[in-house]
């Protein structure tokens, strides 16, 4: 029992990484109905920079965490103008950008693999922990807690309040109409592409004293990621933030009773069931 | 015809050659070009889901991965002969072919792309786990034993291996060749291009999909199994990102939707990594960032460097403007019914939009050999009627019946294989390919045929292909489109578009047709010539549903008027009745009447 409220804590945290990787995704598909197979990457990035940053440069961590994302919504700017935005207009756009984001996602895992080799990494986040009973709560994982619903009560401010954010929902809700009434489309597409790269690097900021850094940590978490969008409904925000967080704490629990390739298997296949009995996911809309 | 034949010769004619002078020069070309051979298969396969039915794989390695640990397990685990497990291979293939397709098929591209990925990424999971069955990472050792022909010319081990992943490969070609040029791979096609115009004229895409990536499944498969003998160790990197890659860019490089391109694009992944032998680690980077280039700069592969124009210039079909035998619809199967027959009934037909009631309790009947209007202003439900009655939308209530047979619940391809096919308001064509091609996809529903007849080119196959192209060119006729047959359809003009899409639903065979403002944006000969062609059809016992503004044309054209109004049936009898019904006056056209509403 109190193994399992363990591991439940542990759960969340490396779901609110699972969560904000979604959250990008599900952003970027409502506004461009493009996945992003790249996603990951942004989140390897992220954790790789922080990395950099703090052993390389000696800055100290909580100064990086900022830096993180304005660094990667550069590099989503740059992945969107290389590999989504001129190719979406052409006839076969949406799979040529499914395949061009893909590519950019071997070339930046790869390439890095290549470059660093697999050797796994880690930087010190906060020290310490809070023991409540038998349960100890290291506070990083706190922090990545923290810090990742204060993020996401941002963007849910920033959805529903400003300018940016309406506009976003506009487009995403009717294309042609938003652009009817003036919205610059394509910047929009831009700008959500940086946003989700920012939110995935700040993840893999947040996750990299816990989990350690490595060349495939994208790879492994993208695809977690799909089951959660794929489970939330793509396009749905408050779904990825749930699915996130259920499948970290599920995926512990199974941690459990099984190994951990066997766990990683199942959480997969969880994709497949749902696609298979609940097509539109448990927070998606009927009509499509 | 013999351009058919041609091609096939003269790809079984490039392999021959290059396997003779490789066996005659040295083992490591003998091993390249088993290699490439493999490749090839592999590449064709994933051209066969992304290049024909146009869904990206990013998994296609999970079917080569469990091609290759099928036979290389049953080899070594139970002592069977390799070479006979080799074609057993196929089937799980086939069957995660048919589960992939049912799980994501039917949501489009997007979920077929994660789908694909995330099976691929299960399977290498299971296999470097599953220690007992596959040794994890260790990987399980295949030694197949040699096949005859050992030694011959000095070439190596396995001259018969090598034999064996050519003749594989050119079968392969041969029957995806055939396939290609068939209502199968029409069908394909027409999915890939549009999917709710194919379902409209009849074409069970959900069971065509499935089919591809079975078929898919099982050549990758099939290569998996025929890599074992050059890698002779499984492990689960056959599952891995790398593979599927290389197949998706040989497709890529090569050409997809062609079958030289997965070829050629085998050939070069068979050679390029030795080539590349010095850029180590970062191999799979530069394959990737090729991809990227690719896909930015040449779209369409090498093989679109070296293509001829697409059937722009093949043989025109002589031109028979506007006159055909009488005949001629009427000797296309199921059709005709008794005139004045009730074809369709729909009674008490509602379905509403999150709260918006589109359609409120509507009946509306089509007798063979009559004419219905049905008309109301922008918003009505006329469409949303014809949807229903098509099978494309759900009612929520009411029913539907064909010729007195419920129809509730049934997909839109079957009910144009009930005789019941419609159009759409906007136009709607297979843009990429001649008007004559679109007629033909549009026979699908002419005859029934096999996949295998279309293999094997029975003499009842060619003899329904014949029937299929004359029924093509009959309705060509028909709509006055015979001497632009070999234009693509994207480049005819406007009016021509509308009477191509009339076209293809009349190429379908059907008894009752349904057409959604086809009168829209004529000018007024193409709307002269439209209302001759309806009256033409009427003439022959079809059943027509038009939905038009052009109210003049419905007045003068329909037995019978349908008056739609908010959801509702305002008004329904003759022309006259309906023009002259105060309500319709009020509610419609404003207090005028019609003549002057159009004046």
């Amino acid at each position: 029992m109190e193994l399992a409220a363990q591991q439940i804590v542990n759960g969340l945290s490396a779901g609110m990484a699972y969560a904000l990787v979604a959250l990008g995704l599900t952003l970027i598909f409502g506004v461009l109905h493009v996945i992003n197979f790249a996603h990951g990457e942004f989140y390897m990035l992220g954790g790789l920079a922080a990395v950099v940053a703090v052993r390389i440069l000696g800055l100290p961590y909580l100064l990086v965490l900022p830096l993180v994302p304005l660094v990667l919504a550069l590099v989503g700017l740059l992945v969107e103008r290389l590999s989504v935005g001129p190719l979406l207009p052409r006839r076969d756009g949406l799979s040529d950008a499914l395949l061009a984001t893909y590519a950019v996602s071997l070339l930046l895992a790869d390439g890095v693999l290549a470059l660093r080799g697999p050797a796994p990494e880690r930087i010190d986040g906060l020290e310490g922990s809070l023991q409540l009973g038998s349960i100890i709560i290291g506070h990083q994982r706190l922090f990545v807690f923290v810090v990742g619903l204060l993020g996401i009560a941002a963007l849910d401010y920033m959805l529903r309040r400003t300018r940016f954010g309406k506009q976003m929902r506009a487009v995403a809700q009717n294309r042609f109409a938003a652009q009817v009434v003036g919205i610059d489309v394509k910047a929009m597409g831009q700008r959500t592409f940086m946003l989700g790269a920012a939110i995935a690097g700040l993840a893999g900021a947040l996750l990299v004293p816990i989990s350690q850094f490595t060349p495939l940590m994208g790879h492994n978490v993208v695809i977690k990621a799909f089951v959660v969008v794929v489970i939330g409904g793509m396009g749905s925000v408050a779904g990825a933030v749930v699915c996130g967080l259920a499948l970290g704490v599920l995926e512990a629990l199974l941690g459990l009773m099984l190994p951990e390739g066997f766990t990683t298997a199942l959480v997969y296949s969880l994709l497949l069931l749902t696609l298979l009995l609940r097509p539109q996911g448990l927070f998606g809309k009927v009509a499509r | 015809m013999t351009h058919d034949r041609s091609l096939q010769y003269l790809g079984l004619a490039l392999v021959a050659s290059v396997a003779v002078a490789a066996l005659l020069s040295s083992p490591v070309y003998a091993g390249l070009l088993v290699y490439a051979a493999v490749l090839g298969l592999f590449a064709l396969s994933v051209n066969l889901v992304f290049g024909t039915l146009g869904y990206v794989t990013f998994g296609q390695a999970a079917f080569l991965g469990l091609g290759a640990y099928t036979a290389g397990l049953l080899a070594t685990r139970w002592g069977l002969n390799f070479w006979w497990v080799l074609p057993l291979s196929i089937l799980p293939g086939v069957l995660l072919g048919v589960l992939v397709g049912l799980v994501s098929v039917r949501l489009g591209g997007a979920y077929f792309a994660i789908a694909s990925l995330t099976v691929a990424e299960i399977l290498r999971l299971l296999a470097g786990n599953w220690v007992d069955l596959t040794r994890g990472p260790l990987g399980v050792v295949v030694m197949p034993p040699p096949l005859p022909g050992q030694g011959w010319h000095g070439i190596g081990q396995q001259p018969g291996y090598l034999g064996l992943a050519l003749v594989l490969c050119a079968v392969a070609v041969f029957v995806l060749h055939r396939l290609s040029r068939s209502p199968v791979g029409r069908a394909w096609a027409a999915i890939r291009q549009s999917l709710p115009l194919a379902e409209s004229l009849g074409i069970a895409t959900l069971r065509y999909r499935v089919g591809n990536l079975a078929l898919s499944g099982g050549l990758a498969a099939l290569a998996g199994a025929l890599l074992v003998p050059k890698i002779l160790v499984l492990t689960p990197d056959l599952f891995g990102p790398a593979y599927s890659a290389t197949g998706l860019l040989a497709v890529i490089l090569g050409g997809r939707g062609t079958l030289i391109g997965p070829l050629i694009g085998g050939a070069i992944f068979a050679v390029l990594p030795e080539w590349l032998r010095f850029l180590g680690d970062l191999r799979l980077a530069v394959f990737a960032l090729l991809l990227l280039l690719v896909v930015r700069l040449l779209p369409g592969g090498l093989a679109s460097l070296l293509k001829r124009r697409p059937s722009a210039q093949g043989t025109p079909l002589a031109a028979t403007p506007g006159i055909v035998a009488p005949a001629g619809l009427a000797d296309a199967p199921p059709r005709p019914a008794t005139r004045g027959a009730l074809l369709v009934e729909a009674q008490g037909i509602s379905k509403s939009f999150r709260g918006l009631q589109a359609l409120a309790n509507v009946d509306v009947r089509v007798h063979a050999g009559e004419v219905v209007g049905l008309i109301g202003p922008n918003g009505a439900g006329k469409t949303t009627c014809l949807n229903v009655l098509s099978g494309f939308t759900l009612p929520d209530s009411g029913t539907v019946s064909l010729a007195g047979t419920a129809t509730s619940g049934l997909p839109a391809h079957a009910m144009a294989q009930r005789g019941m096919v419609r159009t759409f308001q906007q136009t709607t064509l297979f843009d990429e390919i001649s008007v004559r091609e679109n007629v033909l996809i549009a026979t699908h529903l002419a005859a029934g045929e096999s996949a295998l007849a279309a293999v094997l080119h029975t003499s009842g196959f060619r003899l329904r292909e014949a029937q299929r192209a004359a029924r093509a060119e009959v309705v060509l006729g028909l709509v006055g489109l015979a001497a632009r047959a070999h234009v693509a359809a994207g480049s005819l003009s406007y009016g021509e578009q509308r009477m191509l899409a009339i076209a293809l639903a009349l190429a379908s065979g059907p008894r009752l047709l349904l057409l959604d403002e086809p009168a829209a944006g004529l000018n007024h000969t193409e709307a002269t010539a439209l209302a001759a062609l309806i009256s033409r059809l009427r003439a022959d016992g079809l059943g027509i549903l038009i939905i038009d503004h052009n109210l003049k044309m419905i007045m003068a054209l329909c037995d019978q008027v349908v008056v739609l109004h908010h959801g509702e049936k305002l008004a329904e009898g003759t022309p006259q009745a309906v023009r002259s019904n105060p309500e319709v006056i009020a509610a419609y056209m404003g207090g005028m009447t019609v003549d002057a509403a159009h004046a």
